[in-house]
């Protein structure tokens, strides 16, 4: 639950259903596009119009993004439909929130950054008792064998118990001290004299999630960067969505300014063309795709979000193409083009069953030059040309998976 | 993007280096504002063809010296090989015993591995 809207009551006195409830409350809208209640029917046909709430982002040639700084656009975007990340944050853009947390020293409610941070120092202080207590036990056994000549179990206890603490037993022994360092002297009436903290954040989309909502939902205006012109800066103009084409294709093509004219020569492969063809294909499903740079793969699937529950599937996007002399003659070189190895397989696959995740091989088929002219290429309708394949990994060990 | 208070700092390298350019002004941003490292500065390293980041990380408990670390951006779609780490190693001066690799993903995600030379043990 975003701590950017601020509640009535704070996030801990909320019981688990009626988070749940709120959560669904705020996250109601799959999209950013919303169909209201029909007021008015004709023949069957609904006559009221979706509500489409028009956002703009500047796209930014260097990262090769769509950023969104109208918090009002970051919020809409990020809650109906998860488009987008905060540039400074793990998910939504709660840097400004985390700022005024530690100025106010209001620690009650915190951003989802700061239960990170807390759960991570308690787990760090955890592995130093754990580390502590084997190094203790070992010393005891080892003094017993050199006194006694007798063997103890260094883990256990006379009385049988553990000494050394396990993951789920362990319970901070002394409350986090930093806080106590923090200037609490600050009295409330001089907040007010503290300039107040611009807000350095931006939501940032990726030019998959930025064409989707340009092209398949027109809820989204990508402006032109500021340009000086005659020593005026001009007023920010919009692309048209040929210009988006041809843009983003440009995108891999390190620049400073975006490259509206179309490619030379147009094709097939090209790493925006592929990996536009997985994120449609899934979010036209109804999956909510995110980045899965933190699983090694190229994309996550969540079912509704990732404030409801973690990511199921794991998408490897692996491009394949059609005829071999388009592979050989390419100016890109796709990742996972040439057939991987056993080992990389095996490393994506543990990486992802550890964290309870089904990995899923996403083929994407790049049609032939020989068989569909490039010619398609000058407009998004050569998408019907691709095609999508999917293989499920999942590790099989026969002595163990019988029940 | 040259409206942001971290633009005037990087825009030499950036202009230098517009390949890794994202890559760098999102980890600087990460690191300054996000992370809160102290100290930072930006070093040119020609041989790895991108700019790397020092800087003092902050530590929790405060009887520990902050202690400076080496981060090098770059990002996903890029490929990375040992002799470039290498490169990265030797190119710094005090020879470092550990850098850091920043790897940034378009929609800002940023992963963070730390590389040393050789094997080491992990402290706990």
């Amino acid at each position: 639950m975003s701590l950017i809207n601020q509640t009535s009551r704070s996030k801990a006195s909320l019981k688990p259903s009626s988070r749940r409830a709120e959560t669904s409350r705020v996250y109601a809208h799959p999209l950013p596009i919303i169909f209201p209640e029909p007021t008015y029917k004709f023949l069957g046909l609904s006559l009221t119009r979706p509500l489409n709430p028009h956002c703009t982002a500047l796209f930014d040639p260097l990262t090769r993004s769509a950023w969104v700084s109208s918090s009002g656009d970051a919020t809409l975007l990020w809650q109906r439909g998860f488009f987008g990340k905060g540039d400074l944050s793990r998910s939504e853009p709660s840097w400004l929130a985390r700022q005024i947390n530690a100025r106010k020293m209001k620690g009650k409610a915190l951003t989802s950054e700061e239960i990170t941070a807390k759960r991570r120092a308690e787990r760090k202080q955890f592995k130093l008792d754990r580390a502590k207590a084997i190094a203790a036990a070992a010393a005891e056994a080892e003094t017993a064998f050199n006194e006694q000549g007798r063997v103890i179990a260094p883990g256990i206890a006379p009385d049988g118990t553990r000494i050394i603490p396990s993951a789920a037993t362990w319970k901070p022994t002394s409350a986090p001290v930093p806080s106590e360092k923090s200037p609490l002297d600050v009295a409330p009436d001089e907040e007010e004299d503290m300039e107040p903290i611009q807000d350095l954040e931006h939501l940032q989309l990726s030019l998959q999630e930025a064409f989707f909502l340009v092209w398949a939902l027109d809820c989204l205006t990508i402006l032109h960067p500021r340009t000086l012109v005659h020593l005026v800066f001009t007023q920010n103009v919009s692309f048209t969505l040929a210009e988006i084409w041809n843009t983003f294709q440009n995108a891999h093509i390190p620049s400073l300014v975006p490259q509206p004219n179309a490619p030379s020569p147009l094709r097939f492969d090209n790493p925006f063309l592929v990996s536009y063809v997985a994120y449609h294909h899934y979010r036209s499903l109804g999956w909510v795709v995110k980045s899965g740079i933190k699983f090694c793969v190229d994309y996550l699937l969540y079912k509704r979000g990732p404030v409801f529950q973690h990511a199921e599937f794991a998408i490897v996007v692996i491009p394949v193409y059609e005829d071999p002399e388009d592979q050989a003659n390419s100016p890109f070189k796709l990742q996972n083009a040439e057939p991987f190895t056993w080992s990389w397989l095996s490393t994506i696959n543990r990486v992802n069953s550890q964290v309870q995740k089904t990995l899923v091989l996403s083929y994407i088929t790049i049609p032939a030059e020989s068989r569909v002219s490039p010619k398609v290429l000058s407009s998004p309708a050569c998408f019907v040309h691709y095609s999508v394949r999917e293989v499920v990994l999942r590790r099989f060990i026969p002595a163990r998976m019988r029940d | 993007m040259q409206n942001h208070p971290s633009y005037p700092v990087l825009s030499q390298l950036l202009e230098k280096y517009p390949a890794t350019g994202g890559a760098l002004f999102q980890v600087y941003n990460d690191l300054t504002l996000a992370q809160k490292w102290i100290d930072v500065e930006v070093l040119d390293l020609p041989a790895c063809k991108r700019a790397a980041i020092k800087g003092k990380r902050p530590t929790p408990d405060t009887d520990r010296v902050p202690s400076i670390c080496i981060v090098v951006p770059c990002s996903l779609s890029e490929s990375i090989s040992a002799s470039w780490l290498r490169a990265a190693f030797t190119s710094l001066d005090p020879l470092p015993s550990e850098i850091y690799v920043a790897i940034t993903s378009e929609d800002t995600s940023t992963v963070y591995y730390k590389i040393s030379q050789g094997i080491v043990k992990p402290p706990v």
